[in-house]
């Protein structure tokens, strides 16, 4: 895995960066370029293995291998990708959900012997705003971050995991053991060994797979090479699908895909605007209609 | 134009809802997801009124009219999915105060629910900004430009971001000034919105006559001034009347 993720971020990353010279002339001779790339891999191979960095470095690394591998996947012609985004979110429920699908065995194989998933897993840390004293806010911060703690101090994580870097089929884990719910019910107990044993929840982060990352970049890159409303739209609709997959993980507490919602959102979203909004809206700015 | 000219349409257009977010609603991650889901309501308003038209495209543009059905149908729809939009809010307050109840801190200020209003009119001007201004801003970036005959003295892109703007700060303000009257139950301001909403959309039919830019714009403008007044002052009697009573 380590390997494949050097071969990314080496050839393609090498591929765009000599697309990227050729058309702005910039002055390198192609010794200092290798030396930089070969860095620029390498660095990103410990970066994205040894959670020793920065996170902003691990975060910066993992953005750019999505990046790089969704840029590759947007050559495909048009209606292979669609065909493509579609049947991968229905292969991602299935796999997920149903008792026999590949990756809910995975998961629970690691869980069983209380490993890790093997996975490049992009964490985000929530920002905590520290220069907040008052009262008046502790009630909005902890609207959001009800979803991510339990009543008291304890760590809670949530956890979305992929399985591997190529293999494409993401899913939303969760290994909360308390109830995290705050409008209904209480705060069970929750079960801190079970957590420090997978390693996870050190920071209360929210982690992502790196597939999913890779297809909601494909589908706005494939929605920018026909006009910018259509990226518009499709942000939107991928936006909200992670807010509802996010909703329903607090809701059911337990591994859930999290491609097939924002691809749903995306591609109905990536249509309508294609065929109804994009005519509607140029006929009104044209004529200077608004409202 | 060029680049320069490009982003510069688009900061015009753009540029005080950035500054907006950036100073009060990117502090509070709540507020961002405000932003998002109104922008996402709009987005969806949208799309269905292109829905209810797109047999009827393209409008003969020679006659003002239809434009005048088209907005009035899009706007009556907006206003009500404004309603909708405070129904939902109503409810997520309950919530948020159960909660905060719950875990005994204090309950939303005004100012909070203030700033949660904001936000969301913040999301719909910057729709309406992006989707009308921003999405047919991308031959801008390019080495000419183009002028509409309704409007020959200044290029359209231009003329599309003025109107932006106007717009963006209508939505921004009205917002506040709508939820403040549901939540008092004051008439005054519940019917201001919709009126000075529909105002504004037909004030930019004035567009279709030749020269009839320079007439529209400046009205349009005045509305948005007026908007901005009319929060500014309900907002400073909210803050006061509240420190007396404190």
């Amino acid at each position: 895995m380590g390997f494949s993720s050097f071969i990314v971020l080496l050839f393609l990353g090498g591929e765009i960066a000599l697309f990227l010279i050729r058309k702005f002339s910039v002055p390198i001779d192609c010794f200092t370029f290798l030396v930089l790339l070969f860095n620029f891999a390498a660095v990103g191979v410990f970066a994205v293995f040894l959670s020793k960095m920065a996170i902003i470095v691990t975060q910066g690394y993992l953005v750019a291998i999505g990046m790089l591998v969704a840029y590759w996947f947007t050559l495909l012609p048009e209606w292979t990708t669609w065909v493509l985004l579609v049947a991968l979110a229905l292969y991602d429920l299935a796999a997920v959900l149903l008792p026999v699908g590949p990756l809910r065995l995975l998961v629970e194989l690691a869980i069983s012997r209380d490993e890790d998933i093997p996975a490049l897993v992009y964490e985000a840390r929530p920002v905590i705003n520290h220069d907040q004293g008052s009262g008046e806010y502790e009630g909005q911060r902890r609207a959001w971050r009800r979803r991510r703690e339990s009543g008291n101090d304890s760590e809670s994580d949530h956890n979305i995991g992929t399985s591997d870097a190529e293999v494409t089929a993401p899913l939303i884990q969760n290994r909360v053991s308390s109830v995290v719910d705050g409008q209904e019910s209480s705060v069970a107990s929750t079960d801190n060994s079970f957590l420090e044993g997978i390693g996870l929840g050190s920071s209360g982060a929210i982690k992502l797979g790196l597939g999913d990352f890779i297809f909601y970049s494909v589908l706005v890159g494939r929605a920018a090479m026909y006009d910018f409303m259509t990226v518009y739209a499709c942000y939107l609709a991928i936006i909200a699908g992670l807010g509802v997959t996010l909703m329903l993980l607090a809701l059911y507490q337990q591994a859930l895909p999290a491609l097939p919602v924002s691809i749903a959102f995306g591609v109905l979203f990536y249509f309508l605007t294609r065929l109804l909004l994009e005519e509607f809206v140029v006929q009104c700015s044209l004529n200077l209609v608004m409202f | 134009m060029t680049v320069a000219a490009g982003i510069g349409y688009a900061l015009l257009a753009l540029g005080p809802s950035l500054a907006l977010f950036v100073t009060v609603i990117s502090k509070k991650p709540f507020l961002i997801l405000t932003v998002l889901s109104s922008t996402l309501l709009w987005l969806v308003s949208l799309i269905v009124l292109s829905g209810f038209w797109r047999p009827f495209l393209p409008l003969n543009s020679a006659a003002s009219w239809p434009f005048a059905v088209l907005i009035i149908t899009s706007v009556a729809f907006q206003e009500g999915l404004r309603l909708l939009f405070w129904k939902v809010y109503k409810r997520l307050e309950d919530m948020l105060d159960a909660f905060a109840d719950r875990v005994s801190k204090p309950r939303l200020y005004p100012t909070d629910k203030m700033l949660i209003a904001l936000a969301g009119g913040l999301g719909h001007g910057a729709a309406h900004a992006v989707f009308f201004c921003l999405s047919v801003l991308t031959p801008a970036f390019g080495p000419a430009t183009f002028f509409t005959d309704q409007c020959s003295q200044i290029p359209f892109f231009l003329v599309s971001s003025i109107i932006a703007l106007a717009f963006a700060t209508i939505h921004t303000f009205s917002m506040v000034i709508a939820f403040n009257g549901y939540s008092e139950g004051n008439k005054v301001d519940q019917l201001f919105v919709p009126v000075v909403h529909l105002v504004a959309g037909m004030v930019t039919l004035i567009n279709f006559t030749t020269g009839g830019c320079s007439i529209g714009i400046p009205i349009l403008y005045i509305i948005a001034i007026l908007t901005l007044l009319h929060c500014g002052k309900m907002v400073w009697g909210k803050l006061t009347e509240n420190q007396i009573r404190l």
